[in-house]
């Protein structure tokens, strides 16, 4: 009787998160699973098509060059993000003067909207009145600027404006795995004569082995998945330059621009069919990297 | 015990409250029985009002307010002003039964509102006065011989040009043809690049949004439909942008365009206009409103015909609109949401609506009475003989690159430009085939369509 209470009890507190779990999130899997077989334009009847949109996808280049596009742009984030985000948690991690501070400072770039904080550094990168430019154009550093978000440099513009807003965030992750290395593992080193170096190395590494597992894995999945401040720095643009799988994918949902009497297309079938493969991509992956990344979850 | 009695209560509380959120409005809109003002019952009937448009939402906001204050059914309308998300927030609206009663229609989401059902029609509303005084429109306000809105405002295309940096390069008129395009282009930049000026701009961060305010009204000037379709054989036809694009290329190669316009938006693009950084560049018919409101311009400008190909206009510059408000199909109170539509096609706040500067009016009877808008630069905007409503052409969505991001990739990197477009009138036939054998879109050749015949119908 007490158990069936007690189970009861439990369920009616699971309740409410299975239901918003059901309906924002298994829901629409659910909706775009049926679709990924159908041409639907969001009007009219839904045709059946069978494997039409996966064969569209293997010929799609724009897709796949997309997919290249998310791989130079998830892994230069992470070639900056996580040995920046470990290093400055290893300094906070200290006793420096001021470190509540600055962790603060670090962290602020994740709750600052995406959006935001994408408008504020176009106003900085963008190549005709951008801040940026007017400053290396007053210094004598360059003629006429350079044009951060051109074909040349769009890339690497919007990578830099990812890891910044992504670095606080690693950061406080690593800082709260630093802090659980307990103090005596690096006194008994010490009296084994290990330096500071020897010690990142053999003790903290090793020790922030699960943290670091879990810290690169979720950034790898977020850097696959980004696209917002692309969305507002360059569109995907110039020529799909720095179009990722995810903007490509949300441009088939909601087409953008056209201007006045373009009339948009939404490609909801061929939407979720991409949706998919691209859902596909990120899931292998991660399983990839954490097969790979096993050995770091053993501490002992 | 009671502690956990407590708390599975809150929970059901919760589950109940989130299970009833979806409803919200319902309250509302049972005050009035279906297709009934609900004029008498002491209640309100409440309707809403969606609209997307910004710069006429202080306006639209005084005359809702006023029609609420006037009217004697007791209708209260609630003016709901969205933003960019106006579509997706409307298509969410009609999936969870709060759509609102009277719904903000343009040229390009007109047809899609009503293919997606979203849209009632208005015949039964309509007086043979009230039809006449609104031109009916095909597939622009009307659909299948029934109306689902009537005409208020139009927008025209236009060069917009400096004409302090047009003195400065000691250039008289702004160009009528391609050639001259790339040549005074080159020759503003000459003038004005030591202050930083260049001779023409873009606003390709969208290439669909910089084409459909340049290369369209080129094209449809020069008598080729705008977004690449042949009304004569009912086909995708984009030989008629080469020497378009061609033209745009020269541009950018001669340095003669503004360094940065891959990822220029246009109010940038207005905002280095209004600086005078920029000589010239194509657009529609809001720009005096920018340059009045949002970017107080410091420069002396003005606007002209676009140029066409070779000088010969053989066709129209698109007068863009044909519609206004359009009842929603989910109404439950149509009657009141008329009145409402019909407080708003008034003589007197159509007339205002031009003379304020929100729009040049589509409607011939305000049109002839109405004084021009009380806008500086708007004269340059205003009806000429060659402007002209061009037909709805089928909207398809092509396998691979769409046409605008196919021409801006030319135009950076190079490359074969007719095969460009071969391959471009190769995809967009193939998806208009499946559009017409699997969406039911019509695409009928039609041998007598002569652009140039469009024009003549608003001025003389």
């Amino acid at each position: 009787m007490n158990k069936t209470k007690n189970a009861l009890f439990s369920y009616s507190f699971i309740f409410p998160s299975a239901l918003l779990t059901l309906v924002l999130g298994i829901y629409p899997i659910a909706w775009a699973f049926r679709y990924m077989f159908y041409d639907y334009k969001g009007y009219g009847a839904a045709r059946f098509t069978g494997l039409d949109n996966f064969s569209r996808i293997l010929k799609d280049t724009q897709f796949w060059d997309s997919v290249v596009n998310t791989f130079i742009y998830a892994g230069g984030k992470l070639l900056i993000t996580i040995p920046l985000a470990l290093l400055l948690a290893a300094i906070l991690n200290r006793g420096l003067r001021g470190r509540q501070l600055l962790r603060g400072i670090f962290f602020m770039p994740t709750v600052i909207s995406t959006a935001v904080m994408a408008v504020v550094f176009f106003t900085i990168f963008n190549s005709y009145n951008g801040i940026l430019n007017q400053f290396l154009i007053k210094f004598n550093l360059s003629d006429t600027g350079v044009d951060w978000l051109g074909p040349k440099y769009a890339m690497l513009t919007v990578i830099l404006v990812a890891a910044w807003g992504a670095v606080g965030n690693y950061m406080l992750l690593f800082l709260a795995g630093l802090q659980n290395i307990p103090e005596d593992v690096y006194e008994a080193s010490s009296l084994d004569g290990a330096g500071r170096i020897q010690q990142f190395r053999y003790v903290t590494l090793p020790m922030l082995g699960p943290v670091m597992q879990m810290v690169i894995m979720l950034a790898i999945i977020t850097a696959l998945k980004g696209y917002e401040s692309i969305m507002v720095l360059t569109e995907g643009g110039p020529v799909g330059k720095t179009e990722v799988m995810f903007l490509y994918l949300y441009k088939l949902f909601f087409p953008v621009g056209g201007g006045s009497a373009a009339v948009q297309v939404q490609e909801f079938g061929y939407g979720s069919a991409v949706a998919f493969v691209s859902a596909l991509i990120v899931g292998m992956i991660s399983l990839i990297y954490f097969y790979a990344s096993r050995r770091m979850n053993q501490t002992d | 015990m009671m502690k956990r009695t407590l708390m599975t209560s809150v929970s059901l509380v919760l589950a109940l409250g989130l299970a009833a959120c979806g409803n919200g409005n319902n309250a509302a809109e049972g005050t009035g029985d279906a297709g009934t003002g609900g004029s008498g019952s002491g209640a309100k009937t409440k309707i809403s009002y969606w609209t997307g448009d910004r710069h006429d939402a202080e306006f639209v906001k005084e005359q809702v307010a006023k029609f609420n204050e006037t009217n004697t059914d007791g209708i209260e309308v609630e003016l709901v002003v969205k933003g960019d998300d106006f579509d997706t927030a409307l298509d969410l609206s009609f999936q969870t039964s709060d759509a609102p009663d009277v719904i903000r229609v343009k040229e390009n989401t007109i047809q899609t509102f009503y293919k997606k059902g979203f849209l009632a029609p208005i015949d039964e509303f309509l007086t043979d006065e009230l039809k006449t005084k609104f031109p009916a429109m095909p597939d622009l306000n009307e659909f299948e011989g029934k109306r689902y809105s009537l005409p208020n405002y139009g927008t025209t295309m236009r060069l917009v040009y400096n004409k302090d940096l047009f003195a400065k390069a000691g250039i008289e008129h702004p160009p009528t043809t391609l050639q001259e395009l790339v040549d005074t282009a080159k020759k503003l930049t000459e003038a004005g690049k030591a202050d930083g000026a260049y001779g023409f701009a873009q606003n390709f961060k969208s290439p669909g949004s910089a084409f459909a305010r340049s290369s369209r009204v080129i094209a449809e000037l020069s008598g080729f439909g705008g977004f690449g379709y042949d009304f004569k054989t009912a086909r995708y036809d984009f030989s008629g942008f080469e020497p378009i694009i061609n033209a745009f290329k020269q541009i950018k190669d001669d340095g003669s365009m503004l360094p940065g316009v891959e990822s220029l938006d246009i109010d940038p693009l207005r905002a280095q206009f209004a600086e005078g950084k920029i000589g010239m560049y194509l657009s529609y018919s809001s720009e005096p409103g920018v340059y009045k409101n949002q970017f107080p311009a410091k420069i002396d400008w003005a606007a002209a015909p676009a140029p066409t190909i070779d000088g010969n206009v053989k066709g129209a510059s698109g007068f863009l609109g044909g519609q206004w408000l359009g009842l929603s199909s989910k109404s439950e109170n149509k009657e009141a949401a008329w009145k409402f539509m019909q407080f708003m096609y008034d003589d007197q706040v159509l007339t205002d609506y031009q003379e304020k500067g929100f729009g040049i009016s589509m409607v011939p009877s305000v049109s002839s009475v109405a004084k021009t808008p009380d806008v500086s630069g708007i004269e340059g905007f205003l009806p000429n003989k060659y402007d002209g409503v061009w037909p709805v052409y089928p909207a398809v969505a092509p396998e691979g690159m769409k046409s605008d991001d196919a021409f801006f990739k030319y135009m950076l990197n190079g490359g074969d430009l007719k095969a460009i477009i071969a391959d471009l009138n190769k995809r967009y036939n193939t998806a208009l085939d499946s559009a017409i054998q699997n969406d039911g879109v019509k695409a009928e050749p039609d041998a007598s369509f002569d652009p140039a015949s469009l024009g003549g119908k608003f001025a003389k």
